[in-house]
């Protein structure tokens, strides 16, 4: 036996299995977590039923199951062994304070999935889980009843809808280009204050006039759209429902707030699906509400998607350069070591220093500059002396430059010499070579180096922080507005967005879906880019890989 | 070209951070610019004479005792006065002595020769006249106090008006010293705790809740005053033996007291606690300053910071900065003796007032008074604190706050975060690496290695928020689980390697090498589902009934949810895969042909793995862990999420700590442009490139080096 055991050891055989351990860990980690935010994200769209527990208090807890799990000691310490107890989602916050509710298994008397109760989502406090009471226009009841009320109200919100389209139009677009208007007229005049301090000639003094005329106007213009926002306002509110919930407790809600009413516990598998499908999409097309908790995450994957194209089309000419540079003309010796160092050591600073150079350089440094240079007249506000999405991508630009060089070198390298001394022995010169043979050849792996480049900027954050990511940003960085495109703007960003809804928000817990769904967008971006260049680069090697000999 | 832009930008980096850091270690200067003749102070009466400064440090003024009963306001810039109408009741006050209020404003207190107090206060307002902005002085009289009862002149006097009344101490030509607090205790007490000695300064701090007397014979007393009952002498401490107490005065936060001794001496002392929990304190002397060369006439606190200045009876100015216990600035003087001078609201100049009566005045250009290399990297004596400590804290609600600006704390965490980090990623990774390279078969192994590329290019933040909102409250219920699977996992392990053992050898044989770490898969995941299930089963077995007060009792150990184990097992997810890819090519690289004679030989796979392979690939496994350590230092939104970013020093598991780079991402939005927590918090993220860019470079040059040793083969 022991022998047999000393020849086990010996053989290593079980040194080997631990080695293959830390590659099944190591998977085991990766795919877990890959699962853990598919599950976490993804069941956020469906709507689950919505459960009814009579309590032996004879209270009520009407809400949707959120989890299950066994009573932990520290709440009870001397429970009997394997009660377990029932997370419920109780929406209401208006009414309750709080989104979840703990209910132990021995309190529930009764659990029932009653058909007929309504899942009213609202643009503020949240969900609400309640019947409703009756349905009233000003003062007077329209409908009484549940059922009545339920039939009455659907029409009601898609006007409703419909209004805050229009409210939300008239507010974005015309008074935001008004106040456009008002800001540009001004910097006019104050550009021409200062050009001329001391007195404005006649000429100077009768634009400015115009320019006040062209103020006054647009401030009337101004005055009218407000007034027609309180009309529709008041329409806005004109309908409301009293909702009762489970305990009997009444609220009333304006239907200008119901975003949707559904009443889960009737519907078919398909409406259900149909629901889920329609989710995904509002999440991603809408804009947040509530402090970032709900509604969707549109300007942060537009702001995301943005920044990254600008930062690549500042990365992909730098770092082609280099590594043409490095491969192509430079003599192999101790300047090219030193670049291959150099190019390793850029690869390897913290990305938290990169965000401090931004700030210093780009923003304080070259965007102090610009102000004072071409927008003295919106000083002491800072145009570009403040984070901004031009600079965040420069600073990025500058993180990924290592990646582009390193697989455009591969791309480089894989080309193979034949094609060069063909192109050279042909009478192409050395630049002609480059950009007709060379180049194009090593297109995949430039484009493999982009496409990592992307990926790793879109999952950056720290150096953000610093550059020019907000919480919410009012408008996106390109508009109707002239001159359409705004480097100057603060963006948001998928990243940021998940830092800081999960831990900057006050109701951590009532946000949780939103970051698991963020995350798990950015999550499918980031891996969907890196295995494209997977592809591409394999593609590469074996496009070459037969011709070398 | 672009590969001399790649060194450039390196370099242009470099250069910044160091043009940004460096203002804060330049030594201040400063010089004297002018003077304005003033009056020269009394002789016979020895606190005859004060001057000032309004904010925006356009007027300096200067009151006079003596029959001369004038306050003169002067313009800083061109020395001319300005005339204004004094209020008619000083007219008939003969001043003996004049006393400062601390703190901000211009308050102070006439003391006369029939005894009384008078109080006084300069207005200053600014008005704009035709674009310029013009400062208007006005002086106000309060309703005379009558201090001593035997109506003797006042030579000396302490005046500290506060919201619970208005504190004076006078004393009197006969050595005799008069205590009283307005309105509630309008009756003078004689204070007599000093004895026989000298009173050669007296001072209330500016909440008025101290009185601190020094006297001839180089002691200070110190009475606590309350309302309602008369002082009580709660310490007496020597403080400048064989010498005299000269000056006092307190720091901004009344923490701090400045002493200066007709040796010449400054230094500043502070109550410390006698022990923990105790409330008592003792004075102690804190911080000792370059001496002057003779007897220090007068101090000045900063009203922004801890710093002050002292000038003696030869003319010389010195700079202070109590935090750092450094002697800033020495201002050689021209052998006329300062009689009082005081420090610009803004601490960037002064006026001295000499002995011939002329006011100097002085710009100090010192805008980083707290930073020195000591102050920064060595421990600091701070206010309230029993010892000297490395503090980070570099802001907080109060003015008059100290600045603690250690970044040792930092540093502490940074390398705590990473070694947690490396012990979870090291073993991991290095084993996955000597398996997919040695043992596996290539098809799978083209597998398996873009999978480990994805698991690097996760964005940091998932697996911060991952690790802050999921992880942590998980293992905080899952501790003794988790525990229990370090061993449970390894043995799950042997076992399967016995188990497999008898399996048939034809079955054993289809398998292709590298199907190792697949089959293994269902029973980790067993394992870990047995430690998860019986989590409570192990927690009653191991600790008792409770972890947390297991460990509290035990080892005194405290447990937070976020702490330096979850960063551990976050930050080491996020490093394994840099450094398995290095690892793993500097193990594939190991030339095949050494390895086939090995195993040729006879040697088991084992054996040539752990004799060669290891042992020639040793520089880059080397190299990798470098990387994998650098990556780990700078990474940021890990820490910052799963840790609770307290800048404590300890070792614990269980607690969380602040790194550099989460330091940097929390505070640098606060920072204004330009300041000196601008300028730290630079400092910091050198240091972090610094040490980055050492790591990679050696690690560079090693895989380099590496690389160029099996090409010979």
């Amino acid at each position: 036996m022991l022998t047999s055991f000393k020849k086990f050891l010996a053989s290593g055989n079980v040194f080997i299995w631990g080695c293959a351990a830390g590659v099944s860990i190591s998977l085991l980690m990766v795919f877990g977590l890959l699962l853990l935010i598919m599950i976490n994200g993804l069941t956020y769209f469906w709507i689950s039923d919505i459960v009814e527990l009579t309590l032996k208090d004879k209270q009520h807890v009407m809400g949707q199951l959120a989890g299950r799990e066994i009573i932990p000691r520290s709440i009870t310490p001397d429970r009997p062994e394997g009660k377990g107890r029932l997370r419920v989602k109780i929406g209401n916050r208006d009414i309750y304070g709080l989104d979840f509710k703990w209910v132990n298994d021995d309190q529930i008397v009764s659990e029932v999935y009653p058909a007929d109760v309504v899942l009213l989502e609202r643009r503020e406090w949240g969900n609400m889980y309640a019947r409703i009471k009756t349905l009233n226009r000003g003062e007077a009841v329209q409908a009484e009843g549940n059922e009545a009320g339920w039939i009455a109200l659907a029409p009601l919100i898609d006007a409703a809808s419909d209004l805050h389209r229009q409210i939300t139009r008239i507010e974005k677009v015309e008074i935001g280009s008004i106040n456009a208007d008002i800001e540009q007229a001004r910097l006019k005049i104050r550009a021409f204050e200062i050009g001329n301090p001391s007195a404005p000639d006649t000429r100077g003094r009768g634009h400015i006039d115009d320019l006040k005329a062209q103020v006054v106007a647009a401030e009337s213009r101004y005055q009218e759209k407000t007034a027609e926002l309180e009309a529709l306002r008041t329409q806005f509110d004109e309908y409301s429902v009293v909702m009762v919930d489970a305990n009997g407790r009444e609220k009333q809600i304006p239907v200008g707030q119901i975003i949707r009413a559904l009443r889960p516990n009737e519907m078919g598998l398909f409406h259900k699906s149909w629901i889920y499908l329609a989710n995904v999409w509002s999440v991603l097309s809408n804009e947040p509400r509530e402090a970032n908790t709900e509604g969707g995450i549109f300007p942060a994957i537009f702001g995301t998607v943005m920044m990254v194209i600008i930062m690549s089309l500042i990365v992909v000419p730098f770092g082609v350069l280099a590594a043409l540079y490095l491969r192509e003309y430079a003599r192999q010796g101790v300047m090219v070591r030193l670049v291959r160092i150099a190019v390793n050591n850029l690869a390897g600073v913290p990305s938290i220093v990169f965000g401090v150079f931004g700030l210093g350089f780009f923003i304080y440094a070259i965007g102090g500059t610009l102000d004072t240079l071409f927008f003295p007249e919106r000083l002491p506000t800072p145009t570009f002396g403040t984070g901004g999405i031009l600079w965040a991508s420069l600073t990025l630009a500058l993180l990924t430059v290592p990646v582009v060089i390193v697989s455009t070198e591969e791309g480089l390298a894989a080309v193979p010499r034949e094609f060069r001394e063909g192109s050279l022995a042909l009478g192409a010169t050395k630049l002609e070579t480059m950009l007709k043979v060379v180049i194009p050849s090593a297109l995949p792996g430039i484009l493999t180096g982009l496409i990592l480049a992307m990926a790793r900027a879109a999952g950056e954050v720290a150096p953000l922080m610093l550059t020019g990511v907000v919480k919410l940003a009012p408008s996106l960085p390109v508009d109707g507005s002239w001159p359409f495109f705004h480097f100057d703007r603060k963006f948001m960003h998928l990243g940021f967005h998940i830092y800081d809804v999960g831990f900057q928000s006050p109701n951590v817990e009532a946000a949780k879906p939103m970051v698991y769904i963020t995350t798990l967008v950015l999550i499918t971006v980031v891996v969907l880019l890196n295995c494209t260049a997977i592809v591409l680069r394999n593609h590469l090697r074996k496009k070459y890989a037969g011709s070398v000999l | 070209m672009g590969g001399i832009a790649v060194i450039l930008s390196i370099v242009c980096i470099f250069i910044f951070l160091v043009k940004e850091v460096i203002p804060v270690f330049f030594p201040p200067h400063g010089t004297q610019v002018g003077h304005v003749a003033g009056a020269p102070p009394s002789a016979a009466f020895p606190q005859s004479s004060l001057i000032g400064m309004d904010e925006y440090q356009e007027i300096i003024y200067q009151l006079t005792a003596g029959s001369d009963r004038q306050i003169r306001f002067f313009n800083v810039q061109s020395g001319a006065p300005i005339i204004l109408d004094l209020p008619p009741e000083l007219a008939t006050v003969h001043v003996t002595a004049i006393a400062r209020a601390v703190g901000v404003g211009n308050r102070f207190a006439f003391g006369t020769d029939d005894g009384r107090i008078v109080p006084v206060t300069i207005d200053f307002t600014a008005g704009y006249e035709a674009g310029v902005r013009l400062i208007v002085p006005a002086v106000t009289l309060g309703i005379p106090i009558q201090l001593t009862p035997a109506k003797e002149p006042i030579i000396r006097l302490a005046y500290q008006p506060t919201e619970r009344g208005t504190f004076t101490a006078a004393l009197t030509d006969h050595g005799r010293l008069w205590y009283a607090a307005l309105p509630s205790d309008d009756t003078p007490i004689a204070l007599t705790g000093h004895g026989s000695e000298s009173v050669t300064a007296v001072i209330f701090d500016s909440r008025g809740e101290t009185l601190s007397i020094g006297t001839a014979a180089g002691s200070l007393y110190h009475y606590e005053v309350r309302e309602g009952s008369p002082p009580s002498l709660v310490e007496t401490a020597s403080v400048v033996p064989g010498a005299s107490v000269t000056a006092l005065s307190y720091l901004i936060g009344d923490r701090s007291l400045a002493i200066g001794s007709s040796a010449g001496d400054v230094s500043v002392w502070m109550p410390v606690r006698q022990a923990q929990e105790s409330s008592t304190t003792r004075f102690r002397l804190i911080h000792r300053f370059d001496a002057h060369p003779s007897s220090v006439t007068a101090i000045s606190p900063s009203l922004r910071d801890k710093g002050f200045i002292t000038g003696d009876t030869q003319g010389n100015l010195f700079v202070h900065y109590s935090t750092s216990s450094q002697t800033l600035l020495k201002l050689q003087g021209n052998q006329q003796a300062i009689r009082t001078l005081t420090f610009s609201p803004k601490a960037d100049g002064a006026v001295a007032l000499t002995d011939r009566g002329e006011l100097l005045t002085y710009t100090i250009h010192n805008p980083h008074p707290e930073v020195t290399f000591a102050a920064l990297f060595k421990p600091v004596w701070y206010e309230g604190y029993e010892k000297p400590e490395h503090v980070w804290q570099s802001s907080s609600g109060a003015d008059d706050f100290e600045a603690k600006f250690g970044l040792i704390p930092l540093i502490f965490g940074t390398l705590k975060g990473t070694l947690y980090a490396m012990l979870v990623a090291v073993p991991l990774a290095l084993l996955g690496a000597i398996y997919t390279s040695m043992f596996m078969h290539p098809n799978i192994r083209a597998k398996i290695k873009p999978t480990i590329e994805i698991m690097a290019a996760l964005p940091t933040v998932i697996l911060g928020f991952l690790a802050g909102l999921w992880l942590a409250p998980m293992l905080e219920r899952m501790f003794p689980a988790i525990v229990a699977m370090i061993v449970a996992v390894p043995a799950s392990v042997v076992i399967a390697t016995v188990l497999w053992q008898y399996l048939p050898a034809a079955t054993v044989r289809r398998l292709r090498p590298g199907m190792e770490s697949f089959v293994l898969v269902p029973v980790i995941i067993c394992a870990v589902w047995a430690c998860l299930g019986l989590n409570q089963q192990i927690e009653s077995f191991l600790f008792g009934a409770d972890y947390k007060s297991w460990f509290a009792t035990h080892w005194g150990l405290r447990y937070d949810q976020r702490n330096a184990l979850v960063v551990g097992f976050a930050m080491g997810f996020a490093i394994v895969p840099i450094i398995f890819s290095i690892s793993e090519e500097a193990l594939s690289n190991v030339p095949r042909h050494l390895i086939a004679g090995s195993l040729a030989l006879g040697a088991t796979r084992w054996q040539t793995l752990v004799k060669l392979v290891l042992i020639s690939a040793s520089p880059g496994i080397f190299s990798a862990s470098m990387i994998g350590f650098g990556r780990a230092i700078g990474e940021t939104m890990i820490v910052l999420m799963a840790t609770g970013n307290t800048p404590i020093m300890d070792w614990s598991l269980f607690n969380g700590f602040r790194t550099l780079s989460a330091n940097i991402a929390v505070e640098i939005p606060e920072a204004p442009h330009g300041g000196t927590l601008y300028r730290i918090l630079f400092l910091a993220a050198m240091l972090l490139f610094v040490f980055t860019f050492l790591i990679n470079t050696v690690a560079e040059v090693v895989r380099q080096r590496l690389r160029t040793k099996y090409s010979q083969y």
